[in-house]
């Protein structure tokens, strides 16, 4: 049984002339929670978009080192973008629905796989919002507009719109930082349920959030990958001095 | 010390009294049009038109003929069917402008290569720029033709292409650069991260232009319709040029000739007076009427439109 | 696999779309310039600039029997010329835009008599001019030479005549000076008019306007004049502009001072806007700056915010120019349709715009001419965008 499900190898990442990413080597594995740590400007977000590989989008970006997602090289020419993302999905740190229906807000991404039966998008949509723990709240306006609803029922519905595709992976870029405590709890204890069946890895700024849900944590600084852990080690007893000093606020 | 300053707040108050009276007049301006429009307007409904008799306002607002009778010597004037042609062709022509021009604001905005959407770009800059009097004499020149071929074609003889598709076809043309201008700058304000939660689902570009882009853009490309419609009912001399000026109505037909509200107050201006004169400014608040209802409309339906789903 | 080359396959469908939609626009601007200067071009000289629209007729005698020319046919005059070597001038037939027979001025030699003739209509001397056309020429012991009987028979006819009783001939007509000097004055009056008055409505909603229920209820009366079509422009100059200019000028019908007046009020919403937007850009400490250096308002806003929007307030003109040139609707009511050659600003006249509109209702219409005209009005609208592009380039940056 494979358990890794990325593996990275001396990883670099240039911004034009800025390396933003230094030697990143790390494995994420299956059904863990990896969290991604460090202060603001640190390379973590720039770091979880390497692994769907949204940094395509920025054209200056230039990427040297290895990223396998199980046996295949993702930045290998041949390799298939689209699958990639239909197999590692994501969710952001502003809830992002699109103006559209909450139905058709979570029928999207297997519509745009040529998924057009009806009683097929029914279930697939369901079982999504169930999984989101958002099916009670919305089920009876399943036609009404997406931006209609809170903050947190939208992030819950962009977890429900990347668990429709039935990932493998979600990875979640600050998810909480946009929301209210409350709404937070919520999605951190969907974060625990969701892990029986997806890898998932999240980037968060909070310390508190990273110990409650992560059985992984990566520490960024500067662009490098200072130490990787279990958590509770991590938490407990650093290996290096600057993980030290960033857990027990002396800096960041 | 003290007199400068005292001479000082003078001027200040000459130049600000100087700066108020501007700002005044030219907020009169709209009030003035208004007023002395109505006023010359109403002249046919309210007098006897040196004998002719008073217009009837019903008859006028809902009549088929623009003029029962000799010109002086009758005053069964109607704008009925003029203004359903004028609505009628410029939802026609919003029909062919408004998908040209939104696809056009697509590829300027996220499709075409840098240089080449900087070319579309000042392309459509330039069409905007170009007096409507120009579209009118390319209208006449070329698009008379080509009606007049196709009308040939599918066996109908045009009046020398003079028609609502001649018409329609020029109103699509003019209003086409303003409708991609305000698309594109709503198309590109829509928020990067709803493109990125496309993509991030693995949908293709081109699936999240125009599932994603443009749902978001929607509110924008709306406007931009509204602003297109207000254009072509407005646009006179254009339009006189094209339209054929039927007599009677309404002319559905694409190959028939047609009038609109505009067309109709241009139409024999060079020998007229009394009241076939003061009829234009009748026709003038048909005009001011219709466009203020249908943006009235237009913008109830784009508040309404504004949050329902679009698939 | 077969799914993502469906896939591919609408997805290129879709692009297509694109840019078939994008090439509409390529294609509608390179018809109308292709259409503009493939009738327009031919007219197109500095001639047309200079000259008058309307023919001009002349009726002609000698001033001095037996004085004729000596000049002998130029060798470099075209075969299908015919001269006259006793008056010195040489014909060509030609046809005119209804494809009716003329005949047409060639060439005349410096000693020609009909360089001066005597006018019959008045006490002055006049001459025929190279360009002109002759319609007949009445002797006194013989038919009359009409054009319809071609140029070689008129030369022919003269050679062998001594005198003649009258020779009627007219200047081609067909320039567009009187169009353009109209359009000149239109420009120059209507911002004399509209830019001081929208500058100063600019300065007050920015600088001294409180916010308040009354200021925005005048910015939207202004902002509702945006959404008014030109043609009920045109209608207030006709109900207000023209009877308020013939009470107060000598003026007795549409003129060109209540044209102006019609397009100031339509470009004031323009100047307005673009000036409020530099002045905005302008910085506050700039104005507090001013103040505490103990300079008043007035001075504040004369010397500081003002000279910070010109850039603005250039864009608005020019803006203002372009507009003015292409307005027609507007200026069929508030001047009027009739082409002239004499201009008087409290005459009637038309912008070469209205001048277009003007042929393209006669019967027959001149394309020709109205595209020569157009071809004008794209370029000085294009040199208008260019610079208008350029200038928010160079000075819209540094402005923090």
């Amino acid at each position: 049984m494979d358990k890794q499900v990325f593996n990275i190898k001396n990883l670099d990442l240039y911004y034009g002339k800025f390396q933003a990413l230094k030697n990143i080597n790390l494995t994420i594995e299956k059904n863990k929670v990896t969290a991604l740590i460090g202060p603001s400007g640190c390379g973590k977000s720039t770091f979880i978009r390497v692994l769907n590989r949204m940094n395509d989008l920025i054209e200056e970006c230039r990427i040297v080192g290895d990223v396998h997602f199980h046996q295949d090289d993702i930045y290998h020419e041949k390799f298939d973008v689209i699958d990639l993302r239909t197999r590692v999905g994501m969710v952001f740190q502003k809830p992002n629905p699109f103006p559209m229906s909450i139905y058709d807000n979570v029928a999207y991404g297997p519509r745009c796989q040529g998924i057009k039966d009806k009683a097929e998008l029914d279930e697939i949509v369901d079982k999504a919002l169930k999984s989101a723990a958002l099916y009670e709240e919305v089920n009876e306006r399943m036609k009404e507009s997406a931006m209609d609803l809170s903050g947190g029922q939208q992030q819950r519905l962009c977890i429900a719109r990347a668990i429709a595709m039935n990932p493998e992976v979600i990875l979640m870029d600050e998810p909480t930082s946009a929301l209210d405590p409350i709404a937070t709890l919520k999605i951190e204890e969907l974060i625990n349920d969701l892990k029986e069946q997806y890898t998932i890895v999240i980037v968060t700024h909070s310390m508190q959030q990273a110990a409650r849900i992560s059985d992984t944590t990566a520490f960024f600084l500067m662009g490098e990958l200072i130490e990787t852990d279990n958590t509770d080690k991590i938490f407990t007893q650093p290996k290096m001095k600057e993980t030290e000093d960033y857990i027990t606020g002396r800096f960041g | 010390m003290n007199t400068n300053t005292r001479k000082k707040k003078r001027v200040d108050q000459i130049v600000r009294s100087i700066f108020l009276a501007s700002t005044l007049l030219s907020a009169s301006f709209i009030i003035i049009i208004v007023i002395f429009i109505v006023m010359k307007g109403i002249t046919p409904f309210i007098t006897d038109n040196d004998g002719l008799g008073v217009v009837n306002i019903w008859t006028f607002l809902t009549g088929t003929v623009w003029l029962q009778g000799t010109a002086f010597q009758s005053n069964l004037y109607a704008v009925g069917f003029i203004i359903v042609n004028t609505l009628y062709i410029a939802f026609l022509s919003l029909l062919l402008s408004l998908p040209v021009g939104v696809l056009t604001a697509l590829f300027i905005a996220k499709i075409a290569p840098k240089r080449l959407a900087e070319f579309l770009r000042t392309i459509v800059e330039l069409l905007a720029s170009i007096p409507s009097i120009v579209y009118g004499l390319f209208g006449s020149g070329i698009i008379l033709t080509f009606v007049y071929n196709l009308a040939e074609l599918f066996g109908v003889q045009s009046k020398g292409g003079n028609s609502v598709l001649a018409t329609v076809l020029v109103l699509a043309l003019m209003t086409l650069p303003t409708i991609t201008a305000v698309s594109e700058v709503a198309i590109r304000s829509v928020r990067k991260d709803i493109e990125e939660g496309s993509l991030a689902l693995g949908a293709t570009r081109t699936q999240t232009n125009f599932k994603v882009v443009l749902a978001s853009a929607k509110s924008g490309i709306f406007a931009a319709a509204i602003l297109g419609i207000g254009r072509s009912l407005g646009e006179a001399t254009a339009v006189s040029l094209v339209a054929g000026n039927a007599k009677s109505g309404p002319n559905l037909g694409l190959f028939d000739i047609t009038t609109t509200l505009t067309s109709t107050m241009l139409q024999g201006l060079k020998e007229t007076t009394g009241v076939d004169y003061d009829i234009r400014f009748s026709v003038g608040i048909v005009l001011m009427i219709v466009i203020l209802l249908t943006n009235f409309i237009l913008n109830a339906v784009k508040k309404r439109v504004g949050n329902v789903n679009v698939k | 696999m077969s799914m993502s080359n469906k896939r591919k396959a609408i997805d290129i469908a879709y692009q297509a779309i694109t840019y078939l939609a994008s090439s509409v626009s390529l294609l509608a601007l390179s018809m109308i310039v292709y259409f503009v200067w493939s009738n327009g071009s031919g007219l197109l000289n500095m001639d047309l600039l200079t000259k008058d629209y309307h023919a001009k007729y002349y009726n002609g005698e000698m001033v001095e029997v037996g004085d004729y020319s000596t000049t002998l046919r130029p060798s470099d005059l075209d075969d299908d010329i015919y001269y006259s070597e006793q008056y010195g001038i040489g014909l060509s037939d030609a046809k005119d835009r209804e494809g009716n027979p003329i005949i047409l001025v060639e060439y005349i030699a410096s000693d020609s008599p009909m360089l001066k003739l005597a006018d019959r209509n008045s006490e002055d001397i006049i001459a025929l001019e190279e360009g002109m056309l002759i319609s007949k020429v009445a002797f006194f012991d013989k038919a009359t030479a009409l054009r319809t009987f071609g140029a070689e028979y008129m030369v022919n006819e003269l050679d062998s005549a001594t005198d003649f009783r009258e020779i009627v001939f007219t200047s081609l007509g067909g320039g567009i000076r009187g169009s353009i000097i109209t359009t000149l004055y239109l420009i120059g009056m209507t911002m004399a008019m509209a830019l001081p008055i929208g500058v100063f409505t600019a300065i007050y909603l920015n600088e001294f306007a409180k916010k308040n229920r009354i200021t925005s209820t005048l910015r939207t009366l202004i902002d509702t004049l945006t959404g008014v079509p030109s043609i009920i422009y045109g209608l207030m100059g006709l109900a207000v502009f023209v009877p308020l200019t013939i009470s107060v000028t000598p003026a007795t019908s549409g003129n060109l001072i209540s044209g102006s007046l019609t397009l100031a009020v339509i470009l004031l919403p323009v100047i307005i806007k673009s000036t409020e937007e530099s002045l905005k850009v302008v910085p506050d400490g700039l104005r507090q700056a001013s103040l505490a250096l103990g300079a008043n308002e007035t001075q504040t806003t004369f010397k500081v915010v003002l000279p910070s929007s010109i850039p603005g307030i250039l864009t608005a003109s020019l803006l203002g120019i372009g507009r003015v040139i292409g307005e027609s609707a507007a200026l069929i009511f508030a001047i009027g349709t009739a082409v002239k050659d004499d201009i008087s600003i409290f005459g009637k006249s038309t912008s070469l715009a209205v001048h277009i509109w003007s042929m393209m209702t006669d019967e027959p219409a001149n394309i020709e001419l109205s595209s020569t005209i157009a071809i004008i009005i794209l370029m000085i609208v294009l040199v208008l965008n260019i610079t208008v592009k350029l200038l928010s380039k160079k000075f819209m940056k540094p402005m923090q």
